[in-house]
This record gives C-alpha cells, structure tokens and sequence, in this order.
C-alpha cells in the first residue's frame, strides 16, 4: 500500500511517500521538504503534495492513506492525524533501527523522545515556553548575516575558535550576534558557538531521559553537519557514552513515521470492515 | 553654521539629532541599525544633515515672501522627489548586488538572473509611482519598502517561472546588506538636490538659487555625543558617550518640562525613569534579556505578518475585542498568532492583544520603579504606534486615574535630543574656558 506523510512544521513542511507491504515490508519512495518562508502553510503543503504526486506519477486515489503530523490537524488533504512524538519515534526507528530515542531539533522545540524496539513511546523531554536556542533562532541569525540555512552547518564545522554564546532570548540574540559581527569575529565562530549551545540544551534533556545509548537525530535541523557535530561533542565532553547518529533523510523523520502510522492504521481499518462485511 | 549632534544607536534604529546653538532642533535623521554601527552612526547622521538643509530652506525661503501654503507644498514637493532620488540609487546597488550573488549560483543560476532581473525591472519601473503625490509608504526604509515588493514579486515569479521562491528571497538577503553597508547607494546630497529640483521645473528661479546657497552652505559640527545600546561602538571617543537613561530623561525634559516619569519602550529594552526638575535620572527600571515587552516583540511579530512596522498598529487598532495572547516569548507569540489566523480568528484582535501584552509587562517596571508621578512621558519607538499608546492609556486610566500623557510626535528622537544636549552642555563649557584663557 502506498502511503503520504506530511509534517508540517513551523519553518519547514516535509513529505514522503513510502510503500508497505502486508508481510511487514516498508520502502521509502520519495520524500521532500519545503520550508514556508512567511506563506501560507496550507498552501505550502498543497503545492508540495502535488508536486510530489505529479514527479512520481501518482494520482491521490493511489494513496491508502494521507497521514499528517505537527502542525497539520486542519489541513484538507489529510485522511487522519498523528501526534508528533508518535511519528518522529516510528520514522527515527525506520531510519535507524538501533536507535532507542529520538532528538527533534525543530523550529521552535527540541524535543528527547525515549522509545522502545517497536517505536512505543517510553517517555520523553521538551524544553520549556521560550524559544532560546531554537531553530527559529538560528534561522534568524543566519538571516540577518546572510547565509543560507543549507551554508550554516558548513561554515560551522570551520570554526577554530567558537564564540560562546550564553542562553538568551532567541529576539535579541539577534543583537549580540551583530556586536560579535562587529567585534570582527568570524561567521564560522558565530555560528559554532550558537550550535554548541543548541547542543548543550539537547544534552541535558538526554541526560534527563536517562543516556538512551543509541540515538537518532530527527527534525526541521537535523541534517545541520555543524549541529551535528556539536551535538556529538556535547556528549562527548560529558562522557555520556550515547551515540548520536544521523541518516541523510533525518530531517524526514516526522513524515515517514506518519506515513507508516497511516498504513497501519488503513490496515486496521480494512480489517475491521473485512470483519463486519463478514 | 555650527551645529551639536546626538546620535542614539538603537537595535532597531539608529536616530540623529542636529541642535544650533541655542539648542533648537535642526534636524532629524534615522536609519536601521545593521551590523556595521559606524555606517548606521554615519548614516543617521547624515540623514539629519539632510534634514537640517531642509528645514534651513524653509527659513531661508520664508524670507524671500512666498505664500506659506505656497512654500510648504514645494518644499514637500521637492523632498518627496529627493527620496525618490535616494530610493533609485539604492535600488540600482541592489540591482547590480542581486544579479552579481544570481550570477554566482553554480546551479540555477541563469533562470535566477533573469527572474531578479525581471523583478528589479519592476521595481524601478514603479518608482515614480511609489513615491507620488499622497501615496502613503509602509515605512521610511530601503530595506522595508524595496523588501515588501520584492518578495511579492518573488511570488509571482516562482509561481509564473517556477524559480524558487526560498532561492529568490535569500538572493535579497544577501544583496540587501551590501546595499545598506555602502555609500555609493546612498549616494550624494548634492546629486540627488540636483535631481530633485530640475524635476520640479524650479532650477533657474528663486527656489533654485536657495536651494543651491543652502546646499553650499558649510555645516561646522563643534560636538556630538552618542547613546543607546550600541554606545560602546560608536565611532566616538569614550568622554563622549552617555548613559542612554541620562540621555532619555534629559531629552524627555528637553520636550516636556513638567514631565517627572518616563516610560522609553525602544527596539531592544523597555525602560521606566523617573527625573527631577532639572531632568536627572532618580531612579529606573529596565527590562532587557528577553525581548518579549520590548519594541522587538512588535517588530517580530510585524516581520512574522510581512507588514511594515509602520502598518501594525493602524491595523490592530480596528479590533474591538483583543484577545488573551498565552504566550510570553517572543517566537511564540509569533506561532500562536500563526496559529490563530490559520483557526479563524481577527488579525486585528489578535493583534491588539500582542500589542496590550507588551504594555502590560511595561506597567510592571513603572510600578517597580517607583509608581507614576504626574507628568507622564510615553517615548520610543513604541510611542509611535496608536495601538500601543492606546493600550497604554487604558492600563494607565485602569490603575492610576486621571493624568497627563504627553507624547510627541518625534518621541523616538528622546535619546538622541538628549545626548545632542550634552553635547552641546560640552560645547558651550569648552567654548567658556577658552575664552577665560
């Protein structure tokens, strides 16, 4: 059965397609990710949807089931929605199945997620109503020193004397990174040091889950390499003995997860109409 | 001529103020800040000179015995096409920029030239009509107005020409820092007079010969002063610098004589001052580290809507039943009035709750620092937006009855007027002990 997942994120809209057999099977067909840039979402999944249809010669009716994850509860083309812990451990397991956690680096949220072999949800962290050290953060200060979110994790990972950069309001960092820009200290530093302290935050709230000894790095930000990286180094540096990894559909996660949440769930639905059919 | 300056550098903006010698206001001048404070300091600086000229060529023009109604519509007349003359040479650096950072792209690059080719063909195309006679622009900034068009136009061409509409937008991005970095957009006073006033049909007459005495007219600056949350970078030397505290309770009392407390809402921290008689600082509270209830917050939340900062107030004001905003930061205010627009609700209601959201967490440092003492004095940034101030005065009627609320139109110059007013305390010390010796 071919199936969609679209998760809508605050900065990012992600979508795949993926193709589950009824022995268990599950292959990934397509996937895409769109970020909204201050337009409206709906529109934005829209188009992606479509798109995505059209380049793999689809037609809606092909689909078993539409699944939707994030922010996408309203949005018309869904057949259901999942909550995004539930998908982000189901696509976080499918990705790497030795992974017994999930960190969702997001726009606005990161988000530590305990899970078990099967991807049920054994608990789980989130930091609190304020969006320092966020994505959106992030976004903002690349912005405002003009490079592109896909340059960040590049020039991070060339920094030789990262700037620390102390958890403040996500606003008015903006202003601190300005008086470092005008300090003359370079972009790469700038941004390593605004990783580092991402990182510092993802940390503690796998420290806080307990030290899951494999996890998966899902999220709008997870294929940053210089989030990456720095991630990786925060762990290191508290020997916490937890293996981050990563797979180039990462950032994906969200939407496989539903995707394969919405075949499971069109399976059981089949199944209960087979039985009062019968 | 000599003159005193006081440069304010904000986060937001960057504000001048040019003083004479008797210490009235010359001249106004602001810019955005941006990452190169000295361009922004020269800037604003600038932008007040040119201001200085202008109101300098109405004195002038007064005493050659023109109608007064005759007079100021010319003066407007000629300033309106002297942006326009500004806003072209901004426009053709960008132009160049874009085309230069399209030109780069290792994929996609031709399709992108010629789609911010068609864009900036557009633009300047619309120039004259952007800055006709009544037209109302959603802010006074390059960045802001080339901004909004461009990323409309944008849309057009992703979906008209299927280039990418993220690719087109960070093409802007990119290009808008060198042309607010560089003076050559800025172009030059003189060029841009010139411009204006052969556009006007005037250059020979009367008008014309003021015109040019004033713009050969040498401006001599005998003290300068900065303030404001970049003060520490400002080009100036350190005795120069002042408290922006100091110099908003100077600057308030400078305006308004009686006031005794002072509310500053700026781009990057909100402020309650309470003065004496003389204008000195006795006691203050300030909020920073977190920009929720700071000028910022409405600045996000108007980039969030892709309206001018300008426009967000006007249109919060159409509300008649704010709503509660639950969230406190900044970034998600900003979700949660995604949210709420995608689930139905006012844009003006929910804007007029961000806007009463701010002013609450303002009223909570007057009280901390000291409660209010008649007169009341609303200044910054802030003080320019009717929902903001109207908010203000429903929270100030609620817990403190009736009072004087004094704001002025040029609140967001308080700073700058203040330190323009040291400098020139400076000045005039400097010029007293050199004539003893």
């Amino acid at each position: 059965m071919l199936t969609a997942g679209v998760d809508v994120g605050s900065a990012v809209i992600k979508m795949a397609l993926l193709e589950t057999g009824a022995e268990g099977t599950e292959r990934l067909v397509a996937c895409r990710s769109e970020r909204i840039r201050r337009r409206d979402a709906h529109v934005v999944a829209d188009g992606l949807f479509t798109d995505v249809l059209r380049e793999n010669g689809l037609d809606r009716k092909a689909l078993g089931y539409v699944a939707t994850t994030g922010e996408g509860e309203s949005i018309p083309l869904r057949t259901g929605h999942f909550y995004g812990m539930t998908t982000h451990a189901r696509g976080g397991l499918f990705l790497e199945p030795e992974a017994r956690a999930i960190i969702d680096m997001g726009a606005l949220h990161t988000r530590a997620v305990a899970m078990d072999s099967r991807s049920k949800v054994l608990g789980y962290r989130m930091t609190s109503q304020c969006a320092s050290g966020s994505g959106q953060f992030l976004e903002n200060i690349a912005r405002y020193l003009g490079v592109s979110l896909e340059e960040v994790g590049a020039l991070s990972l060339q920094a030789d004397n990262p700037e620390v950069c102390s958890s403040i309001c996500a606003v008015l960092a903006e202003t601190d990174v300005i008086n470092m820009v005008s300090r003359g200290i370079s972009l790469p530093n700038i941004l390593k040091g605004i990783h580092t302290s991402m990182a510092g935050r993802a940390v503690r709230l796998l420290v806080s889950l307990g030290k899951p000894p494999v996890v998966i790095v899902t999220g709008g930000l997870a294929n940053d390499a210089g989030l990456l990286a720095a991630l990786r180094e925060a762990a290191a540096g508290q020997k916490l003995g937890v293996d981050i990894r990563q797979h180039e559909h990462s950032m994906m996660a969200g939407a496989i997860g539903a995707a394969l949440w919405g075949a499971f769930r069109a399976r059981k639905l089949q199944r209960l109409r087979e039985k009062v059919a019968s | 001529m000599k003159y005193t300056v006081g440069v304010d550098l904000g986060s937001t903006t960057t504000k001048a103020v040019v003083l004479n010698e008797s210490a009235a206001v010359l001249g106004r001048g602001i810019t955005n800040s941006r990452s190169n404070y000295e361009v922004a300091c020269q800037v604003a600086m600038g932008e007040a000179l040119i201001n200085t000229r202008f109101s300098l060529l109405r004195g002038e023009l007064k005493g050659a015995g023109l109608p007064d109604t005759e007079l100021d519509r010319w003066v407007r007349e000629l300033e309106r096409l002297f942006r326009a003359e500004q806003y072209r040479s901004q426009l053709a650096v960008l132009t160049r920029e874009l085309d230069r950072f399209a030109g780069r792209m290792l994929i996609g690059g031709g399709p992108l030239r010629a789609a911010v080719g068609r864009i900036t063909s557009q633009m300047a195309a619309e120039v004259a009509e952007l800055y006709a006679e009544g037209t109302r622009r959603k802010s006074d900034f390059f960045r802001d107005l080339a901004g909004g068009r461009y990323m409309k136009l944008a849309e057009t061409e992703s979906r008209e020409h299927g280039v990418g509409y993220d690719q087109v937008v960070g093409l802007f991005d990119k290009s808008i820092l060198d042309v607010e970095n560089s003076a050559e957009a800025a172009g030059r006073f003189e060029d841009h007079m010139a411009a204006a006033v052969a556009a006007t049909g005037a250059a020979g007459g009367v008008l014309g010969q003021a015109v040019s005495r004033i713009a050969s007219l040498q401006l001599e600056q005998i003290g300068s002063v900065g303030t404001g949350y970049g003060r520490q970078r400002l080009p100036f030397p350190e005795g120069q610098i002042k408290s922006e505290i100091l110099c908003h309770g100077l600057g308030a009392h400078a305006m308004f004589p009686r006031t005794r407390t002072v509310l500053d809402i700026g781009g990057q921290d909100t402020k309650a001052i309470q003065i004496d008689d003389q204008g000195i600082v006795t006691s203050f509270q300030m909020n920073d580290r977190c920009a929720a209830g700071c000028g910022r917050y409405l600045g996000y939340i108007a980039d969030e809507m892709n309206l001018g900062l300008h426009e967000l107030g006007p249109v919060a004001c159409e509300s008649s039943a704010p709503v509660r905003i639950n969230s406190t930061c900044t970034v998600f205010a900003g979700a949660e009035l995604r949210e709420r627009l995608s689930l139905g609700e006012k844009r003006e209601d929910i804007l007029a709750g961000l806007h009463r959201a701010i002013i609450l967490r303002a009223m909570s440092l007057i009280a901390r620092s000291g409660g209010i003492s008649n007169e009341f004095t609303f200044t910054g940034g802030v003080a320019k937006n009717p929902a903001a101030v109207r908010a203000l005065r429903g929270l100030l009627a609620e817990h403190y009855g009736d009072l004087d609320i004094n704001i002025s139109d040029d609140s967001i110059y308080t700073g700058a007027l203040g330190a323009a007013l040291f400098a020139l305390r400076d000045a005039s010390r400097a010029g007293a002990d050199a004539s003893i010796h």
